[in-house]
């Protein structure tokens, strides 16, 4: 549980430090090319540690260029995100895309929708209008504010 | 703006994580994921790192050392995770506690340390949000 603990708090810390670094002037993409660098890095490092040589197939090659591209986009978008809104709403959206491969998953393996699942994608359209217009109404406000 | 940016978070992080289980339905070793996430990584690097340079834009130091300080952490989590993984804890304990936690480690601090208000309506999202990041992972 102990290890549960701590990647909860090296992820929190992860969208916490994000946002310092959005409070520290960094550019976003410069930012996002930078982490993904040190972690490309990182992985060759202990890909050649435990496998010992960079070798695969087209389609695997392939899959990884694709979803990687989507993975940067999305980091750039987060980046971007804080500075124009709320830490905590990108870093939910994050979380809530777990929803994405879910709902692929069973129009591509035919998976079974469980009650759970149900609940839960029901859960998150209703979060998000929430989200949604919690945020129009706080632009609202701000423009009123400001006039 | 705002909410084109979350609508892009939704569709292509949930996207970008998929690779590993149409890897595990390929039937492909465990080693190949090492592989596979070098190639990912440095796809992402190349991707924004290409239109950046055609830009003339340039990575300063402080880029540098938070883009260490932020890949120390997200691997740490991921580490953590498969540790956890790994000493026989169940998937609907691990993911679950470790995505909701660092939701609400985020919401604290968003509040404590950037004093960010959000309108209650927001707050109820994020409620209900909480409880369905928690059982889409148990599920």
């Amino acid at each position: 549980m102990l290890m549960c603990i701590c990647g909860a708090i090296s992820f929190g810390l992860l969208a916490t430090a994000s946002k310092f670094a959005e409070r520290n002037r960094c550019n976003a993409s410069a930012l996002t090319v930078s982490v993904f660098a040190w972690a490309a890095f990182f992985m060759l490092g202990q890909t050649f540690r435990l496998v010992g040589h960079v070798q695969t197939t087209w389609p695997v090659a392939t899959l990884a260029v694709g979803l990687g591209v989507c993975a940067a986009i999305a980091y750039f978008a987060f980046q971007t995100s804080i500075d124009v809104g709320n830490v905590t709403v990108g870093w939910l959206m994050m979380n809530l895309s777990a929803g994405v491969p879910a709902l692929v998953s069973l129009w591509l393996y035919g998976e079974k929708m469980s009650l759970i699942r149900s609940i839960a994608f029901v859960l998150a359209v209703v979060s998000l209008l929430c989200l949604f217009q919690g945020n129009r109404l706080e632009a609202k406000g701000k423009n009123r504010g400001e006039a | 703006m705002w909410f084109v940016l979350m609508l892009v978070i939704l569709l292509t992080n949930g996207m970008s994580s998929f690779g590993l289980k149409v890897l595990q339905a390929w039937g492909l070793p465990s080693s190949s994921k090492y592989v596979y996430l070098t190639i990912w990584y440095a796809a992402g690097f190349a991707c924004i790192g290409a239109p950046m340079l055609g830009k003339g834009l340039k990575l300063g130091l402080k880029e540098i050392r938070w883009g260490a300080i932020l890949a120390a952490l997200s691997i740490g989590g991921q580490l953590a995770m498969a540790s956890a993984l790994q000493q026989g804890l169940p998937g609907n304990v691990v993911f679950p506690v470790t995505l909701g936690g660092s939701i609400l480690i985020v919401a604290l601090a968003s509040r404590v340390l950037f004093a960010e208000k959000m309108h209650p309506l927001s707050w109820a999202g994020m409620a209900v949000g909480c409880v369905a990041v928690v059982l889409l992972s148990v599920s």
